[in-house]
């Protein structure tokens, strides 16, 4: 540790940090434009001078690490100058068009401009012209007439990505920020660089001239896209989210989004949001609605007698919402069939539950049937950090296809889904032969060979039990991997961290709100209603032929259901079976709790009225029990009691207690085409109109070679599926992370061909296909 | 005027780029001396005892520099800066041109004595005959057995290549260099770390000017005393002097440092044109402060001229006379770093800019009064505030130039023209 004082105060910080850091913990603001802890010092703009003793000049606080005895100044009379003069050269050739610029009122520039800069500018010369509001992408603007070159943004997609998709061009002050060969930058990180940038130089497209500071409002929320949950703020204008940004948390996240959470807000206001009831084809009030649905409930009951009514959960809902819709199933309804859309069949105790800071810590991180540039983007941003603190960081990727990546490097381990819980346990076997433990984990699937040779099963296998700290990051596929978990866990003497990246992404919310999150759960209740043991089926933001696996089973209990009513924002593709569809507030319409994938609680925040008749879930609730004549009492149960600060209180990790492993039916012959699925941000969840440049119908994926043979270029193309139930054109594209004779398909997807891919004999392309 | 000539050996001996002829003047025999008779530690003792300082401009004492490489064990590189773009300097360029090969066996022998494995020539863009000859000089080598594995038998290895920039001054600076060198945009790096610690590929590095590394044969022929018997205790040796401006021979010459500024212009460069005075010589290339008649005396050695009040710098000594405006050939001067700042840090790129405006505007007979005031507090804004030393190397001119001649810039304001004409200088912005 090293003591310094600054402005007579005297800190103790650790040895390198910078003066600009070490002043910030007194609270006392050096200027920056430049430096951004994520990115480490660059010493551009010179905004941060200040005045070290025994130094013969201003150094620049950013660039300059404390030593001890260090004595700083950073005010007085030649640091005021200096900064006042780097304030009026920035400001010779910037445009001053602050009344009509997007970042007037939350400009670094005006601010530090006000605070330490000259009243008046000396400079009467023409100022350089250059490209005002030219893309950098669809969704980011770049304004280079008032760039400060601080370099920010450049530096964050060249360095902390690792996607160099912006450059310098030019020399001196003819130096402009642009795009690589001029083309738009296709990084799925590049939102980042509008926060990033602190004067108004690089600007979202989407919320071009949409706002001042003055009229809008900004609310702390969470981004309800994915698992990983991404701290940000909302920006509402006259009850219209215009805005996402990014709200770093102080030692802990930088406040990073994905394009996907940033730009696609819009879903309150998409043209398809449901804004009016819809009863057995009819458009109605919500109140008619609200009171059918109460009717059908009770004619239900009446009829079949308690246990008749099914609901199942699914979309953004709060764990609140998720507990009232429990205790009004209980309560009033007189039922406990209640379960959660599941999409994968995994499930993971909380006891193995990680969180990011496993990320931040590991020195071996694997990834299982996920990649999580795709699946949970911010937290691959989390891994580029930790690889930048430590770049020896190990990282594997186990499942069907690469996982690891230019920007992620490791080895990959090529094994199918259902071999993956076979292959750790093996590799597990292969190190810890005589572990009771291990042995009873391979006890049914010792003679079944894998594709993988015992050398490579021997390395994965030390890999496993050596890592310092082992991260892994889980897709949910293979069930049988949560047993292999908890044994690793456990015969492993350093921490050992598992982080979910399935959905829906507030499950572990629901399951706090008592709702059970097993596959099994939901399975169980749709074969209740297939089996005419259910005749009631309430879909709260679920829709289960986009989402449930069984599409067979999904669409049996739809049709047999008497009843299917359905609370959605945007329509499902169960629409053809539904008899009410209700619109429901969600996201950014409701506060409540939402549980992230590392089981963290934050409060997502009510920023702007639901559209039409949609209302919060809350309000149907409410009016069923007074249709039911029950007076509803909210009851005292409160999500953070099961809390320590905003984190779920873990229980000891136990090993499961039956520890033996499902072996994988024969695989298909050779030549068959393998169908895997796996979670994708940009095609999940709900629609955005101004993320559609960023969409490709092309969401299916082949191996390049493959796609050579089919004869599809790199931007994709329609190739004609032959299945076992018979033919069906699907749009793909190639990558070279998936194997050959492998389709990948996004789960989850919007596309109604997605649904229909159950035995994929053969591709080939349209016009080869023989004519029936 | 005879004389015999260690560096520019060119002129004394024709066609010494051709490996025949230069082997045949005793070529290479150096190399065979250090290879054969040093340690590479000792090498390194010699050079400091030969007190050879960094030619490039900032005069560090090379063998101490190359004293600096961590004995770590990682691979070290050696970098030779041909990036020579300094105005009023073309020494390197000669060396280059007409004496590469002596250059090559500078960076064979500077490599063993730094243990390098890998050396690179950062060759100017601009210079494409320079390049050319470098090229073809280390493919003789290459051929003679100079360059490549187990050299002479040695044991020692060492590979050169001449990578060639893209024309950018600031790419003079080791730094810079070595980002471009990497592939980069030219920016100036964050230092510490010192190139010597994590320089090129972030190994060790030394850097060093072409001339600095012609020196070292010559010094391993005759010897750190024969260098030391040459020029003053603090600096020693022989220096190449690029006179250009308004003498009658402007040319390079090499001289023993410590000779007297005069000398140089008077007796080497044949002084100014008939009829003419000297009005301010600029001693070290175009980022020193002037320096008046009065001070024709001073000797030409680092001290000296530092404590006349400039800096002998790269040895590119401009000569005024007194039919140029101090106003426009500062204006020239400070427009050329205008054009070369890289745009990195904001003092240097938006400062530069707005002075050579202001210049401009006043050599035009626009200027006010104010913009005087104005200029020397731009000055002062950019003076020791900016990243790398190019925003203060745009200032030596000027600010010398407001000190010396302020009643020259009174006059342009005053009399709201030029009173030169504005003729010697076209500083309208093309």
């Amino acid at each position: 540790m090293i003591r310094l004082t600054i402005d007579g105060q005297e800190v103790t910080v650790p040895e390198g940090t910078m003066i600009v850091d070490a002043a910030a913990r007194l609270g006392i603001d050096v200027p920056v434009y430049c430096y951004h802890q994520a990115l480490g010092p660059l010493g551009a703009c010179r905004m941060c001078l200040v005045q070290v003793e025994k130094m013969p000049k201003l150094v620049t606080g950013c660039t300059t690490a404390v030593t001890e005895g260090m004595v700083v100044h950073t005010q007085g009379e030649a640091v005021e100058k200096g900064r006042k003069g780097v304030l009026e050269f920035l400001l010779i050739n910037h445009p001053l068009d602050c009344p009509v610029c997007d970042k007037g009122g939350e400009c670094y520039l005006q601010d530090y401009t006000f605070e330490y800069g000259p009243g008046r500018g000396r400079f009467q010369e023409p100022k350089i012209q250059k490209v005002k509001n030219g893309p950098i992408n669809d969704l980011v603007l770049i304004d280079q007439e008032r760039c400060v070159l601080c370099q920010r943004c450049v530096r964050f997609m060249g360095e902390y990505v690792g996607e160099p998709h912006l450059l310098l061009e030019g020399r001196g002050v003819e130096t402009v920020v642009t795009t690589v060969e001029h083309q738009p930058a296709t990084s799925q990180f590049t939102g980042n660089v509008i926060d990033l940038c602190p004067v108004g130089a690089l600007l979202s497209a989407p919320y071009y001239h949409k706002g001042r500071p003055w009229n809008i409002e900004r609310h702390s929320t969470i981004c309800p896209h994915c698992p990983v949950g991404c701290s940000s703020l909302a920006t509402t204008r006259e009850s219209h989210i215009i805005r996402m940004e990014g709200r770093p948390v102080p030692d802990r996240d930088w406040g990073w989004l994905c394009d996907r959470g940033r730009f696609g807000y819009d879903f309150g206001y998409h043209p398809e949001r449901i804004t009016d009831s819809w009863v057995q084809q009819k458009t109605t009030s919500a109140a008619q609605a609200t009171r059918d649905v109460a009717e059908w409930m009770q004619r239900t009951l009446t009829q079949y007698g308690s246990g008749s009514i099914g609901f199942v959960l699914g979309g953004h809902f709060t764990a609140e919402e998720a507990h009232l819709l429990r205790r009004f199933a209980h309560d009033v309804a007189h039922t406990d069939h209640i379960a959660m859309v599941r999409d994968v069949k995994g499930y993971l105790p909380l006891s193995l539950n990680g969180t990011f800071e496993d990320v931040a810590q590991a020195d071996a991180v694997i990834f299982v049937g996920v990649d999580p540039y795709e699946a949970v983007p911010v937290v691959h941003l989390k891994l580029r950090d930790r690889l930048h603190h430590f770049p020896q960081l190990q990282v594997m990727g186990v499942g069907p296809r690469r996982l690891t990546r230019e920007t992620m490097p490791g080895q990959d381990y090529l094994i199918d889904a259902e071999d993956e819980a076979i292959f750790f346990a093996k590799a597990l076997a292969s190190r810890l032969p005589n572990d009771s433990r291990v042995q009873a984990l391979i006890a049914s699937i010792q003679d079944y060979s894998l594709p993988v040779s015992d050398a490579d099963l021997e390395v994965f296998g030390q890999k496993l039990l050596d890592a310092q700290h082992l991260t892994l990051l889980w897709d949910g596929e293979n069930s049988d991997m949560a047993t292999v978990l908890s044994v690793l866990a456990d015969v492993r003497e350093n921490p050992t961290a598992v982080l979910p990246t399935f959905g829906p992404v507030n499950w572990r919310g629901y399951e706090q709100a008592g709702i059970d999150p097993q596959y099994a759960a939901v399975e169980d209740l749709l074969t209740k209603v297939r089996n005419g043991d259910i005749h009631m089926l309430v879909l709260w933001g679920a829709d289960l032929l986009r989402e449930f696996p069984d599409r067979k089973l999904a669409q049996q209990a739809l049709e047999k259901a008497d009843y299917v009513v359905s609370a959605q924002v945007v329509p499902p593709l169960d629409m053809p079976y539904i008899d009410a569809l209700l619109p429901v507030a969600t996201w950014g319409e409701v506060e409540g709790t939402y549980v992230n994938m590392e089981g963290r609680l934050s409060i997502g925040a009510a920023g702007v009225q639901p559209p039409g008749q949609a209302r919060p879930t809350r309000s149907y609730v409410v009016n069923w029990a007074r249709l039911f004549r029950q007076e509803w009492q909210d009851d005292a149960w409160d999500v953070f009691d099961n809390a320590e600060g905003d984190v779920l209180i873990r229980a000891d990790a136990a090993v499961a207690s039956e520890i033996t492993l499902t072996r994988p039916a024969t695989k298909p012959a050779d030549g068959v085409w393998t169908v895997i699925q796996g979670a994708w941000v940009v095609e999940n969840g709900l629609p955005s109109e101004i993320l559609e440049p960023r969409e490709t119908e092309f969401v299916g994926r082949i191996s390049p070679d493959d796609a050579a043979r089919l004869q599809i270029g790199a931007e994709g193309g329609y190739v004609q599926a032959q299945t076992s139930e018979g033919s069906v054109l699907i749009a793909v594209r190639p990558d070279p992370a998936i194997m050959e004779h492998t389709l990948w398909i996004p789960r989850g997807s919007r596309h109604d061909w997605a649904q229909h891919l159950e035995g994929v004999l053969t591709l080939m392309r349209p016009e080869e296909v023989p004519s029936v | 005027m005879s004389q015999k000539y260690y560096l520019l050996r060119n002129r004394e001996i024709p066609n010494i780029d051709q490996m025949a002829v230069y082997q045949s003047h005793g070529g290479y025999e150096a190399l065979k001396k250090a290879l054969n008779e040093y340690k590479p530690e000792e090498l390194v003792d010699l050079v400091k005892k030969s007190g050879l300082r960094g030619r490039g401009g900032a005069g560090f004492p090379t063998g101490m520099k190359w004293g600096f490489l961590p004995n770590d064990g990682r691979k070290r590189y050696l970098v030779v800066n041909s990036d020579e773009a300094e105005p009023g300097t073309y020494k390197d360029r000669e060396i280059i041109e007409q004496n590469p090969h002596q250059l090559i066996e500078g960076i064979i022998i500077s490599s063993y004595a730094t243990k390098a494995r890998e050396a690179y020539i950062y060759c100017r863009g601009e210079f494409l005959f320079g390049a050319e000859q470098l090229q073809r000089a280390v493919a003789e080598a290459y051929a003679a057995g100079y360059l490549g594995e187990n050299i002479l038998g040695s044991g020692f290895s060492v590979d050169l290549k001449v990578y060639r920039g893209a024309g950018a001054y600031i790419c003079g600076e080791e730094s810079a260099l070595l980002e471009s060198l990497e592939g980069r945009r030219g920016n100036p790096r964050l230092k510490p770390p010192f190139p010597a610690v994590a320089g090129l590929y972030g190994g060790p590095t030394v850097v060093n000017n072409v001339e600095t590394i012609t020196n070292v044969p010559a010094i391993v022929t005759y010897g750190a005393d024969w260098y030391t018997s040459m020029g003053t205790a603090k600096s020693p040796g022989l220096k190449i002097f690029s006179v250009s401006g308004r003498v009658v021979r402007p040319d390079n010459y090499e001289i023993p440092l410590a000779t007297p500024l005069r000398t140089l212009i008077d007796d080497y460069a044949g002084g100014v044109l008939p009829g003419r005075r000297i009005k301010a010589v600029i001693p070290g290339g175009s980022s020193v402060p002037l320096l008046l008649p009065d001070k024709l005396d001073t000797p030409l050695d680092y001290e000296s001229v530092l404590q006349a009040g400039s800096m002998l710098g790269s040895g590119g000594c401009i000569v005024l006379d007194d039919s140029v405006c101090i106003v426009g050939a500062t204006a020239r001067l400070v427009k050329f770093y205008r054009e070369e700042s890289c745009g990195k840090c904001t003092p240097c790129r938006e400062g530069t800019y707005w002075m050579t405006d202001v210049l401009e505007r006043i050599e035009h007979g626009l200027g006010t009064e104010e913009d005087l005031d104005t200029l020397m507090d731009i000055a002062d804004n950019i003076g020791g505030k900016c990243f790398c030393p190019l925003g203060d190397a745009s200032l030596g001119v000027l600010v010398s130039a407001m000190k010396f001649f302020r009643d020259e810039f009174e006059a342009h304001v005053r009399e709201h023209a030029c009173p030169m004409g504005a003729k010697l200088y076209d500083t309208v912005n093309h």
